[in-house]
């Protein structure tokens, strides 16, 4: 029996199958949620902007950025505050 | 030991692997295919692609996104190149390469546009250029299983010699009274031409297509402003935009950053 709530907060290992579940599968055939216009698209639908070192894509509807990815010496970057969420 | 534990599952990664050309197969003037043979090759569904990377000998890579032109029962991989003239790769896969010679490929890759055999509905396939190159897996995949439900092409070309897989279209739709091919010319038509002339539009997709009430899966690939323009007016001619996928692509084909 768990006496304290401290004792519930688990760190991000426990999370690896929750979110090998979401991070696994084929990612353009996910819906995505602009955070911008609200629009809801496949993934495979937005507009992409790729120049050599990583892309950007954007909500074909209002142009807003819902996902910026980069290759660096220091790994690849994934920022996607423009997204309200993703559904799979 | 961890809270959520799971069995571990095979999680598919991507890896690069070598392509080798057995075959270059003039299509047109412009454009190429290349036959390929992929050792292990894990198969793919009509639609999907592959990255493609090219490595020069000062060590310079660079990457580009082709569509599988061959449906999953061929034996080997087709890739359908169109050569654009200041372009960084086209012109080596098309002017360069040989049979026998090497590069490296990774897929299959998406899921999002794809269509087999599986799908319900009649299948429209709406294409201009080398935007043919997807929309043709399906059809040969068609061709292949003998499918009976009704199907659609309507494909957009600068000029007749511009059409891609024109004499193998026309045999599909001899052996097939369930598909029509309906072709435009753009640009230029020869004399006594009895098709279409200039780009796709509301009126012929209204004339040609099937009606929104049947319910069609819609597959658009082509440059990007076509496929915005042919999405656009399927949606303003009532069809759920949800059964239209389309895939755009530059003038040198994807470029995978």
């Amino acid at each position: 029996m768990t006496e304290k709530v401290s004792d519930l907060v688990l760190d991000g290992n426990a999370a690896a199958g929750l979110l090998e579940e979401i991070f696994a599968p084929e990612i353009t055939s996910a819906q995505v949620e602009c955070e911008a216009c609200g629009h809801i698209a496949a993934v495979a639908s937005l507009r992409l902007y790729a120049p050599a070192m990583g892309a950007v894509l954007r909500c074909a509807h209002c142009d807003g950025i819902l996902i910026r990815t980069v290759h660096t010496a220091h790994g690849r970057w994934l920022e996607m505050k423009g997204t309200r969420c993703l559904r799979f | 030991m961890t809270a959520t534990e799971t069995a571990a599952q095979p999680v598919r990664r991507l890896k690069w692997q070598l392509a080798q050309v057995r075959e270059i197969v003039v299509e047109t003037y412009r454009v190429k295919s290349l036959r390929l043979h992929v050792t292990n090759w894990q198969g793919h569904l009509p639609g999907q692609h592959v990255d493609l990377r090219l490595t020069a000998e000062d060590g310079y890579q660079t990457q580009r996104s082709y569509s599988i032109a061959s449906p999953p029962e061929g034996d080997l991989l087709n890739l359908t190149v169109e050569r654009v003239d200041d372009g960084e790769v086209s012109p080596y896969l098309v002017d360069v390469l040989r049979a026998g010679d090497q590069f490296e490929l990774r897929g299959p890759v998406g899921r999002y546009f794809v269509w087999t055999v599986a799908t319900p509905g009649p299948l429209w396939l709406i294409a201009a250029g080398s935007g043919i190159a997807p929309l043709m897996a399906m059809l040969r995949h068609r061709a292949r299983r003998k499918v009976r439900a009704p199907a659609l092409l309507l494909y957009s070309s600068r000029s007749l010699d511009d059409v891609i897989y024109r004499e193998e279209l026309d045999m599909m739709v001899r052996g097939d009274p369930d598909l029509r091919v309906v072709n435009t010319l753009t640009r230029k038509q020869p004399e006594r031409w009895m098709g279409h002339r200039g780009r796709i539009n509301r009126a012929l997709l209204a004339e040609a297509g099937f009606p929104p009430k049947q319910n069609p899966k819609i597959y658009v690939c082509g440059p990007t402003p076509f496929v915005e323009d042919v999405s656009m007016f399927l949606v303003e001619l009532g069809h759920d935009p949800l059964t239209i996928k389309t895939e755009r692509f530059g003038p040198s084909g994807g470029q995978v950053p």
